[in-house]
C-alpha cells in the first residue's frame, strides 16, 4: 500500500470541476450562431457557403501557424478560432469577393488575437476589427451588391438612410438584402438561447438594444414610431451586435453595472452614427469604441461583494423570491417572435406582393402602349376574360391565357390601343408579359412582368434584340429559326425553343383576343 | 421561496456511496499520535511526560490561552513520545504520541447523565472548554470562544449547521438520524445561554431522512426550527447560512456574532451535550470513509489520532484494482490533498475520500487562458470578482486585490475554481495571495514594535 501512497497526487482544493470547458462554451457559441448561417446560405445562395466556410477553414488555419511558428502549444482545438471565423463570415455580403473573409480572418487571428497573446487577451473583438479592417482596405469589394432584389440600389440601412420605406418583414426573416447573417429571427433564436443558457450576459445584450431604441426614439425625429424602431433594430447588424459580437466575454466588462454602462455607450453611440454618420455600418464601430472602453471601465468599476453594498439590510427577507426560469422565458420570446413574425409575414408580404406585382404591371403597361395617358377597365372584353378562365384562350395557342385588358386612352380620352397581360408556359415555369395593341391592331410593344427563364438563353427573351422584333405586327406572328423571311415572322430564340414559343403563343393569343373581341367591339 | 444564498453550485453529491451506512465505533490498535494543535489559535502544552499512563478521556495537553482548547487522549496506554510527527498539511507538528494498549480503559465514567438545569451559564461555557470542543464543521474553531461573544443578549440565531455540502461526506446526515435528540439537547444548552435566540437547524434538502427525524426531535421545542435548504455548493458555509437564515452579508473583519449569529455545527453540538450532560471530553467525532476507489465506504466515529491508514485498511482498503490517485482529508470541494496516509486524524476532521482518478489532472490538461466569461463572479458566495483578483494576485498588485478587490473576504470555497471553464486554479492563488498580504501585515506590525 505504501507503493500507492507514493503515487499519490497532490493539489489544492478544489478537487473537483465543473463539466464546462471552453471548447464546450465556443461549440455553444458556434451551435448558436448554425440558424443565422443557415438562413443565410438558404438565401444566398453557395456563394454565402463559399465565404463561411473559407472564412472558418482560414481562422482555424491562421492560429495553426501562428502557433507552429511561435513554436507554441496548438490552441485551435479551443474552438474559439472557429466562432471568429463565423462570426467574420456572418458579418460579410453573400457577393463579397473570397479573398476577403480570407484576409479578414488572418488578420482577426494573428494580429488581433494571437499578436495580444492569444484567447482572452486581445482588446478587440477579433471579428469586428477584421471586418472593419476590410471595410477601409476593400471598400467597394465590401459594398453589399444586392442579389435578392434587382431593382433596389440599396441595402435596407442605405435606403433608410436615403429616407426611403424598407420592408421589416424581409429584414426580420433575412431574406432582404443584406450580410450573410441578417436574419434577425434566426439570431434571437441563437442569442435567447445563449442567453437562456447563461452563456451571455442579458445586461450587455439588452443594454445595447434599449440603449439604441431610446437614442433613436429621442433623437431620430420620428419618436417613438414603432415601423421607425423596428426597421432600425433589424437592420445594420444591430441585433448580431448585441447578442454576438459585444458579448464576447474578453471585450466586455465584468461587473453588472460595468457591463450596463458598456452596453449603454455601444447603444447610443450606434444610435449616433446611425443618424449622423454617412456609412450603414457603423454598429461595428460602436462596439469597437465599446471594447476599446472596457479597460477603463473594469478599473474603475468593481463590483462590491454583498457585505459592502449599500443595499441597506435585508435582513429576514432571504427568502429569494421564485423566479421564472431564463430559459422558459426565452422559448416564450422565441415563440411569440416567431408567432406574431409568421402571422405578420402572412398579412403583410401578401399585400406587399399584390403592391408589388400591381407596380410592376403598371410600368410594363405603360412601356408596351407609350402613347397612352391613362387606362380604363374594358368590361366586356373582361367579361369574355373570365368566361375563359383557367382554360386556355385558343386552341392553336397551348397554355396562353389572358389575364386581363385595358383600354389605354390618351389625354383627350379617346382610345389609342389596348394592353393585355397574357400568361403562357415556359421552360422555367409561366412567362408572364404585357401586350400592347394599338387601335389599328398592329403591336406597339410587349414586356415581361414574369420570366423566370434560363439564365443566357431564354432569359434572351427580355433583350431588345428579340422584343424588338415584335412592334408593328397584327394579325398572326410566326416562329422561324434563323433570319425572318416574311412580314409577320419573329426570329426564334437560338438555343430557347420553349421559351419563344411560350412567347409565339402569348403573342398569337392576345392578336387573335383583338381580332375577335376587342376589334369587334370596336 | 427558497432557502439558500446567492451564488453557488452543484457539484455532483457522491453521497449514495455512504449514506445509508450506519455510524460505527472504530478502535484502532496501532499507536495514536495527537498533534497540539488541533483547533484555531494556540496549541495546548502537553501535561504528561514520556511513559506515563494514561486513559480514555485523561487530559493530555491543557489550553494555552483564550483561543486555544486542551487535548485529550482517546485510548488507554503509555505516553511514547512528545516529538515531531508529519501531520495533515504535510509539516512536521509537536505530538503526543501513545502506545495503545487496545483496551480502551476510560479515565471515568461518561455514561451517567447529570442534571444541568442547575447549571448556570458559565458553568455550562467551562464544562465545553475543559471538553476541548472546537468547532467539528471542519475549521476547529474553540467552541466556548464562540459561545462567549461580548454579547449574548444581542444574538438572535443559533444555527445549528447540517447543511454537509461538501461532496461525499455523509456522517452528519448519519448522525442527524441516530442522535437527533442529543443534537437537539446541546441546541437546547446553548439557547441557554442566548436567551433572545431562535435555534434554526439547517440542512440541505438531499437529506430527507435527517429531515424527519431532526423535526421530530425539535417538534414542541421552544425556540426551535428545523429548515430545509436548497442542496446547493457551499450551502454549509458560515456566511452561506447566515445569509440564508438571517439575509445578512458581513464583512471579513466581522465575526457572525457581530451581526448576531451563532453558527455550530451538528457535530459540535454533539460534543457538547456529551461535554455538559456526562463531562465527556471531546476525543472521537463521526467520520466517512469514502470515495470510488474505497472498497467499503461507510460512516464511523472514529477516535481522535487514528491514523487515516489504519482506517482504510482496517475497513477493508481499496478495492481491487482500483489506485489511490488521490487521498483526501474531508471532500472534494475544501478537503485538503494527503501525500501520506500515516498520519492522524484530528478533532475537526470529518471524511477520507479516497479518489481513482484526479479530475483537477484532467482538468489541467485543458487549461486555457481566462475567458473572462464571469461564470467565478456569478457562483461566488460573497459576491467578489475573482477573475479580476486572480489577474492582480498574478500580477503581483496585493494592494488592489486586498483594498479594491476585497481579496481577504475570500472563504476559499472553490466554487469559482470549480465554475471555471478555462480550468484556471483561482482559489490556490487567491491562498497564496491571502498568506503573503497576512505576512505582509505582521511583518509591518513587527516593525511598529
Amino acid at each position: 500500500m505504501n507503493a500507492a501512497v507514493n503515487t499519490v497526487n497532490l493539489s489544492s482544493a478544489p478537487h473537483v470541476r465543473d463539466k464546462w470547458t471552453t471548447p464546450f462554451i465556443m461549440r455553444m457559441v458556434a451551435l448558436s450562431l448554425m440558424p443565422a448561417t443557415i438562413v443565410g446560405i438558404l438565401v444566398y445562395g453557395w456563394n454565402a457557403f463559399a465565404i463561411v466556410a473559407l472564412s472558418v477553414i482560414s481562422a482555424v488555419a491562421a492560429e495553426w501557424v501562428f502557433c507552429k511558428i511561435c513554436r507554441k502549444p496548438s490552441t485551435i482545438w479551443d474552438g474559439s478560432a472557429v466562432v471568429t471565423g463565423l462570426l467574420l463570415a456572418l458579418s460579410l455580403g453573400p457577393q463579397t469577393p473570397l479573398y476577403c473573409p480570407v484576409i479578414g480572418s488572418i488578420f482577426a487571428i494573428v494580429v488581433c488575437k494571437c499578436c495580444f497573446g492569444g484567447l482572452g487577451k486581445n482588446f478587440i473583438n477579433p471579428a469586428l476589427a477584421a471586418r472593419c479592417f476590410l471595410l477601409i482596405s476593400f471598400a467597394n469589394a465590401m459594398a453589399i451588391k444586392p442579389v435578392i432584389d434587382a431593382v433596389a440600389t440599396a441595402t435596407p440601412v442605405g435606403a433608410m438612410k436615403a429616407g426611403e420605406t424598407v420592408n421589416i418583414t424581409k429584414m426580420f426573416l433575412g431574406t432582404a438584402d443584406g450580410v450573410i447573417g441578417s436574419s434577425i429571427l434566426a439570431l434571437l433564436v441563437g442569442g435567447l438561447l445563449l442567453w437562456s443558457l447563461d452563456i451571455i450576459h442579458g445586461e450587455i445584450c439588452f443594454s445595447v438594444l434599449i440603449g439604441f431604441t431610446l437614442f433613436l426614439g429621442i433623437f431620430g425625429g420620428k419618436g417613438f414610431d414603432v415601423n421607425y424602431l423596428l426597421a432600425h433594430l433589424c437592420g445594420g447588424g444591430v441585433v448580431m451586435g448585441a447578442f454576438f459580437m459585444a458579448t464576447d466575454y474578453v471585450t466586455s466588462p465584468v461587473s453588472k453595472l460595468g457591463q450596463l454602462i458598456y452596453g449603454c455607450l455601444i447603444g447610443v453611440l450606434g444610435g449616433l452614427f446611425r443618424l449622423k454618420g454617412n456609412t450603414a455600418d457603423s454598429f461595428s464601430y460602436a462596439i469597437i469604441i465599446g471594447n476599446v472602453c472596457t479597460p477603463l471601465i473594469d478599473t474603475y468599476i468593481v463590483q462590491k461583494p454583498f457585505a459592502y453594498r449599500k443595499v441597506g439590510k435585508t435582513r429576514k427577507t432571504s427568502k429569494q423570491p421564485f423566479r421564472i426560469p431564463k430559459p422558459v422565458i426565452a422559448l416564450t420570446l422565441i415563440a411569440a417572435i416567431a408567432g406574431v413574425a409568421l402571422s405578420g409575414v402572412f398579412s403583410m408580404t401578401k399585400d406587399k406582393i399584390d403592391e408589388q406585382e400591381t407596380l410592376k404591371k403598371a410600368a410594363s403597361y405603360t412601356e408596351v402602349c407609350p402613347e397612352a395617358e391613362s387606362f380604363a377597365i374594358h368590361e366586356e372584353a373582361n367579361t369574355k376574360i373570365e368566361e375563359k378562365a383557367g382554360t386556355d384562350w385558343h386552341a392553336d395557342y397551348p397554355s396562353a391565357r389572358i389575364n386581363e385588358v385595358f383600354e389605354c386612352r390618351d389625354a383627350a380620352g379617346g382610345v389609342v390601343g389596348y394592353a393585355l397581360s397574357i400568361t403562357s408556359k415556359g421552360f422555367g415555369g409561366d412567362v408572364t408579359m404585357a401586350m400592347g395593341i394599338r387601335a389599328d391592331g398592329t403591336i406597339s410593344g410587349i414586356a415581361f412582368t414574369e420570366l423566370k427563364e434560363t439564365a443566357g438563353l431564354g432569359m434572351k427573351a427580355d433583350e431588345p434584340e428579340f422584343k424588338d422584333q415584335f412592334p408593328g405586327k397584327s394579325v398572326s406572328i410566326d416562329l422561324v429559326k434563323g433570319a425572318p423571311q416574311d412580314d409577320n415572322d419573329i426570329s426564334a430564340i437560338t438555343g430557347a425553343t420553349v421559351t419563344s414559343t411560350a412567347v409565339y403563343n402569348a403573342v398569337n393569343a392576345g392578336l387573335n383576343f383583338y381580332e375577335t373581341v376587342l376589334k369587334g367591339g370596336n | 421561496m427558497k432557502n439558500t444564498f446567492r451564488g453557488g453550485v452543484h457539484p455532483a453529491g457522491h453521497k449514495e456511496l455512504s449514506r445509508e451506512s450506519r455510524l460505527r465505533l472504530f478502535d484502532p490498535k496501532g499507536e495514536m499520535v495527537f498533534p497540539l494543535s488541533q483547533h484555531i489559535g494556540k496549541p495546548a502544552k502537553p501535561v504528561v511526560q514520556k511513559n506515563d499512563e494514561v486513559k480514555v478521556g485523561q487530559l493530555l495537553a491543557e489550553a494555552d490561552g483564550f483561543i486555544s482548547a486542551p487535548i485529550h487522549s482517546s485510548c488507554s496506554g503509555t505516553v511514547k513520545a512528545i516529538e515531531k510527527r508529519r501531520v495533515i498539511g504535510g509539516a512536521l507538528a509537536d505530538c503526543i504520541v501513545i502506545n495503545n494498549d487496545g483496551q480502551f480503559t476510560p479515565f471515568a465514567d461518561y455514561s451517567k447523565r447529570q442534571d444541568a438545569n442547575k447549571l448556570s451559564n458559565q458553568e455550562i461555557i467551562k464544562r465545553v472548554q475543559k471538553a476541548g470542543v472546537v468547532g467539528l464543521g471542519g475549521a476547529g474553531f474553540p467552541t466556548c470562544v464562540k459561545l462567549q461573544p461580548k454579547n449574548p443578549d444581542a444574538i438572535e440565531y443559533v444555527i445549528a449547521n447540517g447543511a454537509e455540502c461538501e461532496p461525499y461526506l455523509t456522517c452528519n446526515d448519519q448522525m442527524m438520524r441516530i442522535h437527533s435528540n442529543e443534537i437537539v439537547e446541546g441546541l437546547e444548552l446553548v439557547l441557554r445561554i442566548f436567551p433572545n435566540a431562535e435555534g434554526v437547524i439547517c440542512i440541505e434538502d438531499n437529506k430527507p431522512e435527517a429531515i424527519e427525524a431532526m423535526k421530530r426531535a425539535a417538534s414542541g421545542k421552544s425556540r426551535m426550527s428545523v429548515k430545509a435548504m436548497v442542496t446547493k455548493y457551499p450551502q454549509g458555509g458560515e456566511r452561506s447560512l447566515i445569509q440564508a437564515v438571517a439575509g445578512v452579508d458581513f464583512p471579513t473583519a466581522q465575526l457572525p456574532a457581530d451581526v448576531g449569529c451563532i453558527v455550530q455545527n451538528v457535530g459540535t453540538l454533539y460534543a457538547i451535550q456529551r461535554a455538559v450532560l456526562y463531562g465527556e471530553p471531546l476525543f472521537s467525532q463521526c467520520f466517512t470513509l469514502t470515495g470510488e476507489a474505497v472498497a467499503n465506504p461507510g460512516n464511523y466515529i472514529v477516535r481522535v489520532g487514528t491514523s487515516f491508514a489504519e482506517l482504510l485498511e482496517e475497513a477493508g482498503g481499496l478495492k481491487d484494482g482500483a489506485e489511490m490517485k488521490k487521498a483526501l482529508c474531508g471532500g472534494p470541494m475544501m478537503g485538503i490533498a494527503l501525500g501520506s496516509l500515516d498520519i492522524p486524524i484530528q478533532k475537526q476532521n470529518n471524511g477520507l475520500t479516497v479518489l481513482a482518478e484526479d479530475p483537477v489532472e484532467a482538468a489541467e490538461a485543458l487549461m486555457t487562458n481566462c475567458l473572462r466569461c464571469g461564470r467565478c463572479q456569478t457562483v461566488c458566495p460573497l459576491g467578489l470578482t475573482p477573475q479580476l483578483m486572480c489577474d492582480a494576485a498574478i500580477a503581483g498588485d496585493l494592494e488592489r486585490f486586498e483594498k479594491k478587490l476585497y481579496g481577504m473576504d475570500c472563504i476559499q470555497c472553490g466554487s469559482c475554481t470549480f465554475a471555471c471553464p478555462a480550468k484556471r486554479p483561482l482559489t490556490p492563488v487567491f491562498k497564496q495571495a491571502k498568506a503573503e498580504i497576512l505576512e505582509n501585515r505582521k511583518r509591518e506590525g513587527g516593525g511598529q514594535k
